[in-house]
C-alpha cells in the first residue's frame, strides 16, 4: 500500500468557488525534485499542506515540501480581471478565455468561454475551444464527433477500430505472457513448497528423536513461519493461496 | 483532469531536437538542384548550412524553449525544455497550476510527476531515458553523424504539405531508427517519423516543424505539430522563447534524493 497515494492527490472539482475566492495571495508550494503546485494554500498541518490550484485542492505531504513561495499567481490575475467584467462583455470574456488558456489555466479558459457562449451559441472560436466540431452542419462534442468519424476508445484514448485492434492484440499477448510469467513461477513455488515440506517432515523427525519440538522452536519455522522478514519487497506473486510479497516462500 | 495524457504528450515534445528548421515557414526557397546531383552527405551539409553553419550550432552549450502545449480543448499545459552537453535533458509541464518534471542525464532519468499522484521522484523506465538520450542531442543527429555513429542512407524525395522534400533514413547508434525529411529548396527539416514507446506500446509519430526564427544565429521550430498514427487528436508546441547558453546549474540534472526527509 503507498500512503501516499491514499492521502494525497485528491482532486476535485470546485471550479466556482475556487475561481471566486478573493483576497487570498497565491502560493507556490516546491516538491523537492522540482515539482511545483501554483495556488491558494487552504491549510497547513505538520504532514499536510492543502492548496487549492483553481480546478480543486491538492494535498501535498510536508516530508517532501522543499519551500513554499507566497506570491502572484496567474490565478490571481484571472480572478481579478473575471471580476472586474460585465456579464454582458463578450469581448472582454474572449480576451480572458484566450488569457487563461495561454496560462495553462482550463479550468479557467472552460469557465471564461463559457461565458461567451451563453452571450454567443455560435461563436465558432468559444465553442472551438469548448471542444465542440461543426459537423453537417451542426455543432457536436469532441467525442460526437469522434464517434461520428469512426474513432473508438480503447483504453482512454480515441483511435482508429484498426489501430484498437492493434492494442487489444497486443494487450492479449501481454496478458498470455504475464499468465505464463505466472504459471512458471506457480511451478517453482511448488516445488519449492514440497521441498520445504519434505525438510519440514525431515526436521520433525529428527528433533522428536531429540527433545521436545515446543521448548527449543526455532522461529525459523515456529511462529515466523515461512513468511520469515528479510526479504522485503512491494513486488507480489500470485499464487494459488492469494497475492504475497514476492521472495517469501523460501527464505534463505 | 486529463493530465495522464497530456504528459504522455509531453513525452512526445521530448522528440524535437533542438535548432531544426521548417521549410514551410523558411522564407523565400532557393533552386533546388536537381536530386540525383546530389548525396546524402551533401543534402545533410546544405542542411547544417541553412540552420545557421556548423560553428554557431557548435556554440550551444544549453538550450532552454519554454512555450505552450495543447491536444485540444481544457487540455492546455505551459511546457519548458532545457538541454545541456553532452546529454542532459529536463521537461517540465505545467498543468493547471501543477508541474511535473522528467530527467534524463543519458545514462540515468527520473521524473517526479504529480499527475500520477507522485511526490517522490522515480526512475524513468529503461526505454524512457534511451529516449530522452536520443532526442537530447543538443546539435541534432544530423550535425557530425558520422563521427555520432549514426547511418545515413538516402530514400528519395516525397511531398510534404505540399512541398518537395528528401527523406533521409537515420539509423541511430543507438539502433533507433527515424525518417527526416529536409525541404528540396531550403534544406531544412519539415518532417520527422519515428517510432516511439507510448504506454508501454510502440506507436508511429509524425512531428511536423515550421514557424522557424534564429536566435544567436541558429533557426529554431516555433511550432512543431505532434501525430500519432490512428489517433485524431494532434498536439502543438508553440515555442514562445528559445535562450540559448542560459546558465543550467549541474544539479538540474542530477537525480533527485528518492524518499530522502
Amino acid at each position: 500500500m503507498k500512503p501516499l497515494q491514499v492521502l494525497v492527490f485528491t482532486l476535485f472539482m470546485s471550479p466556482a468557488a475556487a475561481v471566486l475566492s478573493a483576497g487570498v495571495r497565491a502560493d507556490e508550494v516546491f516538491l523537492k525534485g522540482g515539482a511545483k503546485f501554483s495556488g491558494r494554500i487552504e491549510s497547513q498541518t505538520e504532514t499536510m499542506i492543502t492548496i487549492d490550484i483553481g480546478d480543486g485542492v491538492v494535498g501535498v505531504p510536508v516530508s517532501r515540501v522543499e519551500k513554499v513561495v507566497k506570491g502572484r499567481s496567474p490565478l490571481d490575475e484571472y480572478d481579478e480581471r473575471a471580476k472586474a467584467l460585465q456579464a454582458q462583455d463578450t469581448d472582454g470574456w474572449r480576451a480572458l478565455g484566450r488569457w487563461a488558456s495561454h496560462s495553462g489555466l482550463s479550468a479557467q479558459a472552460r469557465e471564461a468561454w463559457q461565458k461567451v457562449l451563453m452571450l454567443l451559441p455560435d461563436d465558432a472560436e468559444a465553442r472551438g475551444a469548448l471542444g465542440y466540431v461543426q459537423q453537417d452542419g451542426r455543432w457536436m462534442t469532441e467525442e460526437e464527433s469522434y464517434k461520428a468519424r469512426g474513432y473508438v476508445k480503447e483504453g482512454g484514448e480515441w483511435m482508429t477500430r484498426a489501430e484498437a485492434q492493434m492494442v487489444q492484440a497486443g494487450a492479449a499477448a501481454d496478458q498470455a505472457r504475464q499468465d505464463a510469467e505466472r504459471r512458471a513461477n506457480q511451478a517453482e513455488a511448488d516445488k519449492i513448497l514440497a521441498e520445504q515440506r519434505a525438510d519440514k517432515a525431515e526436521e520433525r523427525a529428527r528433533q522428536a528423536e531429540e527433545v521436545d519440538p515446543w521448548t527449543t522452536m526455532s522461529p525459523w519455522y515456529g511462529g515466523w513461519g515461512y513468511g520469515v522478514v528479510g526479504w522485503p519487497s512491494t513486488a507480489t506473486v500470485t499464487t494459488r493461496q492469494g497475492t504475497r510479497p514476492i521472495n517469501t516462500v523460501n527464505p534463505r | 483532469m486529463r493530465a495522464a495524457a497530456l504528459v504522455c504528450a509531453a513525452a512526445l515534445a521530448l522528440a524535437v531536437p533542438a535548432g531544426v528548421l521548417a521549410a514551410a515557414d523558411a522564407g523565400p526557397a532557393k533552386s533546388a538542384p536537381a536530386a540525383a546531383a546530389l548525396t546524402v552527405e551533401q543534402i545533410v551539409e546544405k542542411h547544417v548550412a541553412a540552420r545557421g553553419g556548423l560553428k554557431k550550432i557548435r556554440a550551444i552549450q544549453t538550450l532552454r524553449e519554454s512555450g505552450r502545449m495543447n491536444e485540444g480543448p481544457n487540455r492546455e499545459a505551459l511546457v519548458t525544455r532545457e538541454l545541456k552537453r553532452p546529454a542532459h535533458s529536463r521537461f517540465e509541464i505545467t498543468l493547471q497550476g501543477v508541474t511535473g518534471v522528467f530527467v534524463s542525464d543519458g545514462t540515468q532519468g527520473w521524473k517526479l510527476n504529480p499527475f500520477d499522484g507522485d511526490f517522490e521522484p522515480k526512475p524513468l523506465p529503461e526505454e524512457a531515458i534511451r529516449e530522452a538520450a536520443e532526442q537530447s542531442d543538443i546539435e541534432g543527429p544530423l550535425v557530425d553523424w558520422k563521427t555520432k555513429g549514426h547511418a545515413l542512407e538516402l530514400l528519395g524525395r516525397e511531398p510534404v504539405t505540399g512541398r518537395d522534400a528528401y527523406k533521409i533514413k537515420v539509423t541511430l547508434k543507438s539502433g533507433g531508427v527515424r525518417t527526416e525529411y529536409l525541404d528540396a529548396k531550403t534544406y531544412l527539416r519539415t518532417r520527422s517519423d519515428s517510432t516511439r514507446t507510448v504506454k508501454g506500446r510502440p506507436v508511429q509519430v509524425t512531428a511536423t516543424f515550421g514557424d522557424y526564427r534564429k536566435t544567436a544565429g541558429v533557426a529554431f521550430p516555433r511550432v512543431v505539430e505532434i501525430a500519432a498514427s490512428g489517433r485524431p487528436q494532434t498536439m502543438r508546441v508553440i515555442v514562445d522563447k528559445v535562450e540559448v547558453n542560459p546558465p543550467l546549474a549541474a544539479d538540474r540534472f542530477a537525480m533527485a534524493a528518492a524518499g530522502a526527509p
